[in-house]
């Protein structure tokens, strides 16, 4: 029951790191190769959302 | 033995279904609780998924483990990335969900909670969940294409510049109408125009903090924005109650879509990352948390539904919006069944997230039979306020009359009590002026989901903050969506533009991006002063007019997976498509003809310009008529463009099955996974 509970909060926790675009930085992070900054994070930014602005929105 | 219980198990949600719909549609002259609806939706949903839906991944899709999907061919790290299948239904149903299933089925609850419950159902089993689920499927046997790249590839050439330009359009009716709902929400309300108008200076705030004071913490500062948000909800009272600041914040309908205009323009025109990303996080937790509180509330609660299964407006004769129940019950539920933007979505990201092909079913079926039931939940909270109230908020001052004698009078007369001072009680309840003519849906939808929070937690004294909760996040996630929408219309018009003057399509290029955003700002935003100015609300005409978009686009995406589906079995199983393709066309067609050609003003846009222009004439008399003629004509030209795409279709099918045509298929050769096991 324990490590259902687990897996539960693990799957929330990662839905909230994709909703909230951390999955998608450590990506970045990993492609480029590089650390976190806040240089890395604004160009992150810069390039993810205007990727993530072209797309439709339902409605 | 674990077979037959689970051929058990199964025949007793079947029967569970079967037995909540009949005690659903069967009751007559008592309220039926709404634990029915729920049991009978949720078991309804069981019995599609592990059937159906499991069927046409079987036998129809043949979905394979074994082949490796887009993200992991094209595995790039930034849209392509294989991951896990919860985390993509999240991030499915976050980007699906819109008001489309909280305002629509608020609004066709006019006809009574039967007719819409019905739809909501069986059309997101059937025909919604199916039209996701197959281009879904299409999208990730190609590469993650588009809809609109699978319709030129698939149908034709001229289908996939339809689909550009029908979903421009459709954009552009979808911002004005949602704009509307929030005007009419807010309008005369200072609580809640001084909260949400808090709301702009927050993501600000979040966006400046974001950038530079703390990178990356998007956690951190969607917390700190969600605490100053419910503080804004909390100090609109103070507000309110002020003598000086409450007028500041009471604005007419006129100046609310002026700054909706203003905000539209700035959004589309700002970077990204001071007011879209920020608003955009805040938006989605909100949403969801108030998703999962709704649910919670109604299950605790298990509210009776006031309003009756059926109204006498099943004639055609309602206050909210005019026509019949078939077709403008369908259209009017829109996104809570089925939501031709949904394939925007389902073309979008998701496929090129998935990291193996059986968890589509899971992603594309089971992400709308969540919304379908977000659309119920809607409907309960709506359907729990007493008839008498319901109409007299959602009902416009030119059907029912402006003062709240003559209002509670035409309601009673049509047998739902209801008195001033109930309405004055309630408003003052929820610290309003007035609940009466607030058209739009959002604000009996604020007041069914407040009884329901209230029940919840206790308190009678916390409506008032429950109410303006309800408002903030229906507000909230309009204008995100508003906003984004925006944005996006921009870019379809940039691309659109660069073919004829390639400097327009440069989204680097302050002018193209200035100009571009003006053009798509003001086209919502004519129409929402046009919905702003109408005597009868705006809803009456916009939110059809949405609804048959929506619908349309939802039929071109079916011919879409129709082909498909003729390409790799012939005449085999399109019936999978077909039926909800058949039943969309018929439904957006009789409501398009009657919205332009019936000869009942309240209906027919034609109809009612001729009998303006019959009248007095005044310049507002002119505006009026000319934009019932352009209602009719952007009516016509939805009809036209999709009629374009079903022909070109049909052609396409007949080759095939005739054997005139090569059944050419698009689809990416198999290619194994060297993905272990799922992530």
């Amino acid at each position: 029951m324990r490590a259902f509970f687990q897996r539960v909060l693990r799957i929330l926790t990662s839905v909230f790191d994709e909703l909230s675009d951390q999955n998608a930085y450590r990506r970045h992070l990993a492609a480029h190769g590089t650390v976190h900054s806040p240089q890395e994070w604004r160009r992150f930014q810069d390039e993810h959302w205007a990727a993530k602005s072209r797309r439709s929105r339902c409605c | 033995m674990g077979k037959i219980l689970g051929r058990i198990l199964w025949a007793a949600i079947a029967l569970a279904a079967a037995f909540s719909m009949g005690a659903v549609a069967q009751s007559r002259g008592e309220p039926v609780n709404s634990t029915w609806l729920v049991i009978a939706s949720v078991c309804t949903y069981l019995v599609g998924y592990r059937f159906y839906a499991r069927f046409i991944a079987a036998r129809v899709m043949a979905l394979d483990d074994k082949r490796a999907t887009p993200a992991e061919r094209l595995r790039d790290g930034h849209d392509f990335e294989p991951t896990n299948k919860w985390i993509v239904f999240g991030h499915h149903f976050a980007a699906i969900a819109g008001p489309g299933p909280l305002v629509g089925p608020t609004l066709a609850a006019q006809f009574g909670y039967l007719p819409g419950f019905l739809w909501i159902v069986i059309g997101a089993t059937l025909g919604g969940a199916i039209q996701d689920f197959v281009i879904l499927f299409g999208s990730l046997r190609r590469d993650g294409k588009s809809l609109g790249q699978m319709a030129r590839e698939e149908v034709g050439k001229v289908g996939g510049f339809t689909a550009l330009v029908t979903v421009l359009l459709i954009m552009i009716i979808l911002l004005a109408v949602i704009g509307l709902v929030v005007v009419n929400a807010l309008k005369d309300s200072p609580w809640g125009a001084f909260t949400i108008f808090a709301t702009m200076p927050i993501a600000v705030f979040m966006g400046l903090y974001l950038r530079y004071w703390r990178p990356g913490k998007v956690g951190e500062a969607s917390l700190i924005g969600f605490i100053l948000v419910m503080s804004a909800v909390w100090g609109g009272q103070a507000v309110a109650q002020s003598a000086t600041i409450a007028p500041w914040f009471t604005l007419s309908g006129k100046q609310l879509a002026a700054a909706l205009i203003i905000y539209g323009f700035l959004a589309s025109s700002l970077p990204c990352w001071l007011l879209l990303a920020p608003r955009d996080y805040l938006s989605t937790f909100v949403k969801l948390g108030v998703v999962i509180l709704l649910g919670a509330g109604i299950i605790l609660v298990r509210p009776d539904l006031q309003l009756p299964p059926l109204t006498r407006f099943i004639d055609g004769t309602g206050p909210i919006f005019a026509g019949k129940i078939f077709p403008f019950c369908f259209i009017t539920i829109a996104c809570g069944a089925v939501s031709g933007f949904h394939a925007l979505i389902s073309s979008g990201t998701t496929p090129k997230l998935l990291s193996r092909e059986q968890s589509a079913l899971g992603v594309g079926y089971g992400s709308m039979l969540l919304e379908s039931f977000v659309a119920v939940m809607a409907l309960i909270a709506a359907a729990s306020l007493q008839p008498g109230v319901y109409f007299a908020v959602n009902s416009p001052a030119g059907i029912v009359g402006a003062a709240p004698a003559a209002a509670t009078a035409t309601i009673a007369n049509w047998g739902f009590a209801v008195s001033p001072q109930e309405m004055s009680s309630l408003a003052d309840q929820v610290g309003e002026k007035t609940l009466f003519n607030r058209t739009g849906g959002a604000p009996s939808l604020a007041l069914g989901m407040a009884h329901i929070f209230v029940s919840s937690t206790g308190g009678q004294a916390f409506m008032g903050f429950w109410y303006h909760f309800a408002i903030m996040f229906e507000a909230l996630f309009i204008l995100t969506t508003l906003d984004a929408g925006t944005r996006v219309g921009r870019f379809m018009l940039q691309d659109l533009l660069g073919h004829a003057w390639p400097r327009l399509g440069r989204t680097s290029w302050m002018p193209g991006i200035l100009g571009a955003s003006a053009v798509i700002v003001l086209a919502w935003g004519y129409f929402l002063y046009q919905g702003v100015v109408d005597p009868l609300g705006g809803i009456n005409s916009l939110w059809p007019l949405f609804g048959i978009a929506n619908q349309l686009l939802a039929a071109v995406a079916l011919c879409v997976g129709t082909t498909i589906l003729v390409k790799m079995h012939g005449a085999k199983f399109m019936w999978v498509t077909c039926v909800p393709l058949v039943w969309l066309v018929a439904v957006c067609f009789t409501a398009g003809w009657q919205k332009i050609f019936s000869p009942i003003p309240a209906l027919g846009f034609l109809a009612q310009a001729d009998q303006l222009a019959a009248g007095p004439q005044t310049a507002v008399t002119a505006t009026l008529v000319f934009n019932a003629r352009l209602d009719a004509a952007v009516t016509g030209i939805f009809l036209v463009l999709v009629a374009t795409i079903l022909i070109d279709s049909v052609r396409v099918w007949a080759g095939i099955l005739g054997g005139t045509r090569v059944a050419k298929t698009t689809e990416t050769p198999f290619v194994p996974t060297r993905l272990a096991e799922e992530l």
